[in-house]
This record gives C-alpha cells, structure tokens and sequence, in this order.
C-alpha cells in the first residue's frame, strides 16, 4: 500500500508548517514500507496538538485522555497481540501528566512504539511551558517555571531501561521514516524521539536553530552500548539516529 | 405470608433462618496467634458436614500483625450475617479484646474460653456480667516467664471442635491437609489439637448442629466475583493493590491465565481502567476492581469509557473514607461517586452485591450489562463482603456468555450509528478488514468525527443516554423485596445490608423491605409500585450523608419517607436495626 493510502479522510487541524504533518508523512511511510494492513494496525494517542495524529492515519484508532495513551496502548497490546500498535504524544502529554506511565510502560516491555513530538511548548492551549522547554525560552516568552531546567526525554527513557531509544527531528522525512520503521519492527518498547517547532508559539528561526543543534550520530557509533548512548545524550547537541538497541532477548541492565 | 420478589435473586429462600439454629463463635488474639487460620480450620470442617456459615475479619488499624479477631456463625440454612452476638468468645489474652469494643457481644448464656492468668473481670461492653467462664493453660509459664508452648490456635481448635461436637478424624484430617508436607509442623500441631480436645475437664458442649452432609464451598466476596468475571468471559484484567479489593487481582492472577487471560498489575489506578479500556477497545471483555481511592483515580476514565462506548467492569470493594479512611472497614459511602462521578453528561450502570454469593450473580450481570450496552458498569461491594468467607451450596452453572454486537464488512458505515432499538452501535472489533475508524474522548460525529458542534453533541448525549433507558427497561425486576405484602412499614436499603435485614425482617412481620440490585438506572417503577401501601418508608444505609436516600430524592417524592443511617467501619447489626427502625420511627 503506498503511504498516502494510511491515511484517513480527516483534514489535519494543525498550523501550516507544523512538525506534526512531518511524524505523520514519516509514518504512513514507515507503515507502507513494513507492509501493515490498515486493520492490524491501532494507533493510540493522548491529547495535545500531536495526538490528534491517531485520526488522521486509516487504522484502528483511539485519540483517548490527556497523558493516558501508555496505559490504553498496553491493555490493547497485552489484549490483542496480533495489531501492530504505535502510541504517539507531544512532550507534555507523555513527559509532564502521563510521566508516571513512561518507565512503567518501558520496563513492562511490550512491544509498542512509542513516538513522542517534542516542540518544547503546550500548542493546543496556547503557548505554555513544558517539561522540556528550556530555560532561555520560558525568560524570553515569561512563560512559568524559570528556574526550572528541561527534562531529558532520551536519558530518562535510557535510564529506565528501554530497548530501543532513537532521535530525530520532523524536519528531515528520510530520517523520521527510518526510525519509525526501525522501532515498528523491534521486538519490545521502542521510543522515538522528535524533534519539532511550533510553527505559532515559537520564533520564526526555531526551527532553524534546532536544526542547527543537530548531528548525525558517528558512523561509529556502537547502539548496543547503553553507556555511549548516555554519553552522547549527555552532550549540548541532538545527536540522532538510533542512540541505543539491546540486542533480543537481553535484560535491560538496571540494577 | 413471606415472600420474595420475582427479581434476580426469586431463588433465594424466602425463609430467614432465625427459626434454623445457628452458634456464633469469635476468636480473638495478637499477630502470630493463628486467629485466621484457626477460623478457616472452623469452617471448613463445618463445611465438609454440610453446614452454612460466615466468617468475618478484623484487623486493628494496621493491614498486617497486631491485634485479630475472626468471628464465625455457623448454622444449618444459609447465613449472610455473623449475628449480634456470639456463643462462643476464645480469646488468647484478655488484652486483646479491647480493639474489638461494639464489634463482639456475648449473649446471655455465652460461654467464653479464656487462659489461665486472665482472672479481671472481662470488659462491660461485652453485654453480659455473668458469662460461662472456662480457663485453660494456653500460655507455658516456666519461672514466672512466658516460654514457647503449644500453638495456641491449635489448642483453641481442640477445644472448640470438642464444645461443637465436631469429630475428632475429621480435624486431625483437615490438618494433615493443611500440613501436608510440613511434617514437624504437623506433628505439633496434631499434638496440641489432642490437648484442646481431650481437656479434662473439658469446656460444656453445646448442642450440635446438624449439617445435610452434602459438601459445601467456601468462598470469599472477592473470590466470588474474580471467578464470576473468568465464568462471564473477561479476557484481560488489571488492577492496583489495595485493601480491601487486592485478592481479586490476586485470585486472576492465579486463575486466569489458565482460562487464556492476561493480567497486569498496573502503576496506578488511572493505568488500570486505561488498560481495560485499551483491551476493551481491542474487543476483549475487561475488568479492573479497586475500592474508593482508586475509583476517584479512575474517574477522568470513566467518563471515556462512557464517551468512547467501551464496555467496561469496575470493581469497588468499598472502605470507610473519604482520603485514606479505615482501609479495612466496611462503609456504603461510595455510592454518590459511583453513581455521579465525572465531568461532564454521561450515562453508567451501577450495580450492587448483597452477599458473596450475590457478589457472583451481579458480576455475570454486570459483562452482560457491560458487553450489551458498550459503557462501564461499576459493581459496589465492599470490605464486609469482599474479605469474608461464606459457605453457600455448590456454584450453579453460569448464565450464557453475551456476545458485544459486533460489526461486519458491508455494515452501517457509522461507528456509533444507532442499529438496534437500544442505542447500540455494532462494535468494530480490530483486525475486521474495512472498519477502520476512530474512538475518540472528544466529542464525535456518527461515524467518529471529531467535532465541536452543540447540536450534534446534543444528539450524541440523546444517542448515549438511550442505552441506559434500555438498561432501565430491562432491569426492572433487579431487586429482591423480603417480607409480608400487606407489612405497612417500608424499608429501602441496599448491598451488604441485605444480610442482617433479612434477619430483622423476618423478627417484624409489620415491616418489609426493598433492595434494589441495580442503584443506576434504578428500577423506579418497580420501587414505585412496591411502595404502594405503605404508611412510612426508611432509607437504611451505612453512611453518614445516607447517599441512596439522596440520590433518590432526584427521581421521585420522599415526602414521608426518612433517612435511618450510620456511619461505617462495623456493618449493621440486628441492634442498630432496632435503634434505626423501631426507636427513630417518626
């Protein structure tokens, strides 16, 4: 099936330019290149500008609660092993109220991908702070929460244990098609991590600057080596690619 | 003439057993006393002759240790009331007693088994000053200083068997059952159920019961409804722990997976229903069971089961609250959340459990409830149900699975499109080619859309609200009525109520009562009609607000009708009835 054929007859709601149309299109492309049927497949997302992207794909669907979709997404997975099923979220909606089911879902380890848009903001309300706004951001646009430094999704994720952790930023369709592909077809919790602006909320550059930020992770780069995957999240670039892949049927080490 | 209603529960016999002969035994003791074991011991001998009885625990403020009381009633028709007061009070250590004031009494011609030191006068509360005292040597004294000794359940277990005339082979049997691969353990305690039971001189027998000889299950309330919920088909269940609901996660958990089900034990209560909802939404049959804590986490859920048109089973096995509460008491005072939770316009059922054996029937009721109309139905029991054990004649074969309506390629193009006179939509099971759509918390369209328009969210509320009209028609014979049709005093309660009530209705042929089944939609017509006759009508509830009589109040005229409430933590007993019903009439 050719990409465009994921998707449903609902017209996105999102701003022109949005990061969201790039998780979308970078989707329908990794589902059509892994060959998914339309019914075997449940997309499950929470709400936030980017959950309204279950809609939007031709699948069993669920655009459920605010911060919920981990826990939804792992009663149908458990239920009904049979579907592929792929959650997707913004930042607030899986990092601020859903966090608690974040590490819960990662050590449960079922298989679902787990995509998350991260534009740094609240678009849907407006324009308010996230987990994972910085600092500069919320003094220039006096958002709330200052003094409070952004979280990182990628060492969290790592740190809980989870399989399969890549980066990548909405901006670039080959990339995001890849690792969608390559966490619908691993084995156990995949996350994904996009990288986005909000075309509304943000400056008009911010989507050049977070580009800018970026790197291609190092040809020698060693995913199976969770150490060097903490390294390099660890550092003031977005290195992306697949940061980190345990090897099937390998313990997460977390002791 | 006694009757009962041609409600759900018409094969109940109409007949209380006050006239059958019961004896009343309460076990009293500290942690490491073996309280609980040697009430299970009881009852299973008793059950193994056929006899009916119940068992209920208590435990001090703590989940674990500290000071525990097990009292039984056993008699020869079934029980779902441990009776105001005992026959028989062991206890360990008059100490002890002190936790348990207004929830033992002794009877006039009590007899109380009491160790050797305990000589001070036994506590006034307990309603009699001139109980049949026997003291026995539980405790080994050497030097002035308490030494280990024999087991002092087992001791008590020699002794009761021998005052209840229960056959010596027949405990030493269930023993070695017990113990069966722990050889020193059993020794002992073999050995300490010989000294309790060849006492010389031993404890006045009383006159024994006389069982059918048939034998008889024990099950607890939660067990009840995790094994009703495996009959129904549930197909995937997850829970939180908590008191006094967890050995419903912990009997699936054991017995599920067997009958091809899965289990999680999820991170919150959120989580739980989430899950639910998530395999309910893969067209999987689902259940969760928490008490009231966890049912306010699940709230925000519950109305997306609702708006989304999952079929969902929740589970509270209501404590005394609000906030934390007594978590191991008993209280009826989640009703008002069960029944209104939630923001928003949206239609749910509530059912619930008399007795344990009920707490089976209304949880088959519930899937049937749940699969056929698409939205969460809440089933109320609580701690005195949930943790009690009751022995009741072999489980009857199960009602018929009932089969969510489920859609086909070349069916209504519309999701939630209305085919059938109840409101229902043909469910769209995953994996059926060509019914792709979305389930949304949003408000929707039809066919799934998501929109923001007041008139077809209107129309939606009307299309959701219809289902529960259908619930209401269908379940108008939902309730159970006890007592005389000509009775002119009315008594309307509902739940773990029924179990004394029943009782006390049985002593009061002027009285009759009235207990609903299903407490949303309730079965108004069918009250209405009950109703009719009747010179004054009380509400009787354990809770302080007295929920059901305000909740009521919503749907029909209470002019003449009153509130008889108390607060929870001990569950009613024939006295508070008497107080409640007789001395507080107007």
């Amino acid at each position: 099936m050719k990409p465009k054929e994921y998707r449903s007859d609902l017209e996105p709601v999102w701003c022109n330019g949005c990061g969201d149309f790039g998780l979308l299109k970078g989707l329908t492309q990794a589902l059509s290149d892994l060959e998914i049927v339309p019914e075997k497949l449940a997309v499950v997302s929470g709400i936030g500008c980017s959950s309204r992207l279950a809609g939007y794909t031709r699948s069993y669907s669920f655009n459920s609660l605010h911060g919920r979709a981990l826990p939804i997404a792992t009663g149908l997975k458990v239920a009904r092993p049979d579907l592929t099923t792929v959650v997707v979220g913004g930042d607030g909606d899986g990092f601020s109220i859903g966090l608690g089911h974040v590490p819960a879902a990662i050590r449960r380890n079922v298989n679902l991908t787990y995509a998350v848009l991260d534009n740094g903001l609240y678009g849907l309300t407006k324009g308010q702070s996230s987990p994972t706004s910085t600092i500069a951001f919320k003094k220039s646009h006096e958002l709330a929460g200052q003094n409070e430094e952004p979280l990182d999704p990628v060492m969290l994720v790592l740190a809980a244990g989870c399989g399969f952790v890549a980066r990548t930023h909405a901006g670039n369709l080959p990339h995001v098609r890849q690792m969608l592909r390559e966490a619908i077809a691993y084995p156990g919790f995949a996350f994904v991590h996009a990288l986005a602006a909000c075309v509304t909320y943000q400056s008009s550059s911010y989507a050049t600057d977070l580009y800018a930020r970026c790197d291609a992770l190092p040809a020698e780069h060693d995913p199976t080596d969770i150490v060097g995957a903490m390294a390099r999240a660890r550092t003031d670039r977005f290195q992306l690619g697949v940061l980190y892949r345990r090897p099937v049927g390998e313990a997460a080490k977390t002791a | 003439m006694t009757t009962t209603s041609p409600g759900a529960r018409a094969e109940r016999s109409p007949e209380a057993p006050t006239s059958t002969r019961s004896i009343g035994v309460a076990i009293v003791g500290s942690g490491g006393d073996g309280v609980v074991l040697l009430g299970n011991l009881m009852l299973k001998l008793a059950a193994r002759s056929g006899l009916y009885g119940v068992q209920v625990l208590s435990y001090g403020p703590q989940i674990r240790g500290g000071e525990s009381a097990a009292v039984l009633r056993l008699s020869e028709a079934p029980v779902q009331y441990e009776g105001d007061e005992v026959d028989v009070l062991l206890c360990f250590r008059a100490s002890d007693l002190r936790r348990f004031e207004g929830g033992i009494r002794l009877g006039r011609d009590s007899r109380v088994l009491l160790d050797v030191t305990d000589t001070a006068p036994l506590p006034e509360w307990l309603g009699t000053e001139t109980p049949e005292v026997f003291r026995f040597p539980f405790a080994r004294i050497e030097n002035g200083l308490e030494v280990p000794g024999d087991p002092r359940n087992m001791l008590g277990f020699g002794l009761l068997c021998r005052m209840l005339g229960f056959e010596a082979e027949s405990a030493r049997t269930a023993l070695r059952e017990k113990f069966e691969h722990r050889h020193e353990a059993l020794a002992k305690n073999l050995a300490a159920f010989d000294r309790g039971y060849g006492a010389d001189p031993a404890p006045a027998g009383l006159v024994p019961l006389h069982g059918t000889g048939r034998d008889l299950a024990i099950e607890t309330g939660n067990e009840a409804i995790a094994r009703a919920a495996i009959e129904a088909g549930v197909g995937f269940f997850a829970g939180y722990p908590i008191t006094p609901s967890s050995e419903i996660m912990e009997t699936l958990l054991e017995e599920l997976p067997p009958a091809q089900g899965k289990v999680i034990q999820a991170e919150d209560e959120i989580a739980a229903l989430g899950m639910v909802l998530g395999a309910s939404f893969g067209g999987v049959p689902a259940m969760t069971a928490t008490s009231g804590p966890g049912l306010s986490l699940m709230t925000e859920m519950l109305g997306l089961s609702s708006m989304a048109e999952l079929p969902a089973v929740i589970v509270d096995c209501q404590r005394a609250g609000p906030a934390t509460g007594m978590p191991s008491r008993t209280e009826q005072g989640d009703l008002f959340h069960a029944v209104f939770a939630g923001h928003g316009d949206f239609p749910r059922i509530v059912l619930g459990a008399f007795d344990v054996v009920h707490a089976r029937a209304v949880t088959h009721r519930a899937f049937h409830l749940a699969e056929t109309y698409q939205m969460p139905v809440l089933v109320l029991s609580d701690a005195y149900i949930a943790q009690r054990s009751e022995i009741h004649d072999p489980t009857p074969t199960p009602p018929a699975r009932v089969q969510r309506l489920r859609w086909e390629p070349g069916g209504s193009p519309a999701r939630f499109d209305v085919t059938d006179a109840h409101g229902v939509g043909a469910f769209r099971v995953p994996g059926t080619p060509e019914g792709t759509y979305l389930a949304a918390g949003i408000e929707h369209t039809l066919d799934g859309r998501p929109t923001a328009d007041g008139t077809v969210h209107h129309q939606m509320n009307t299309k959701r609200f219809a289902k529960l009209d259908a619930v209401a028609r269908a379940t108008q014979d939902a309730f159970v009525a006890l007592g005389r049709d000509d009775a002119t005093h009315g008594v309307l309660a509902w739940g773990s109520t029924m179990g004394v009530l029943r009782e006390w209705i049985a002593l009061h042929p002027d009285f009759r009562a009235f207990l609903p089944e299903i407490l949303e939609p309730f079965p108004i017509e069918s009250f209405e009609k009950w109703r009719l006759g009747l010179e004054d009508l009380a509400v009787l509830e354990l809770s302080f607000q007295g929920q059901l009589y305000r909740a009521l109040a919503g749907v029909t005229d209470l002019t003449g009708a009153r509130s008889a409430t108390r607060s929870g933590g001990i569950p009613l007993t024939r006295r508070d009835l008497d107080r409640l019903l007789l001395k507080e009439k107007p």
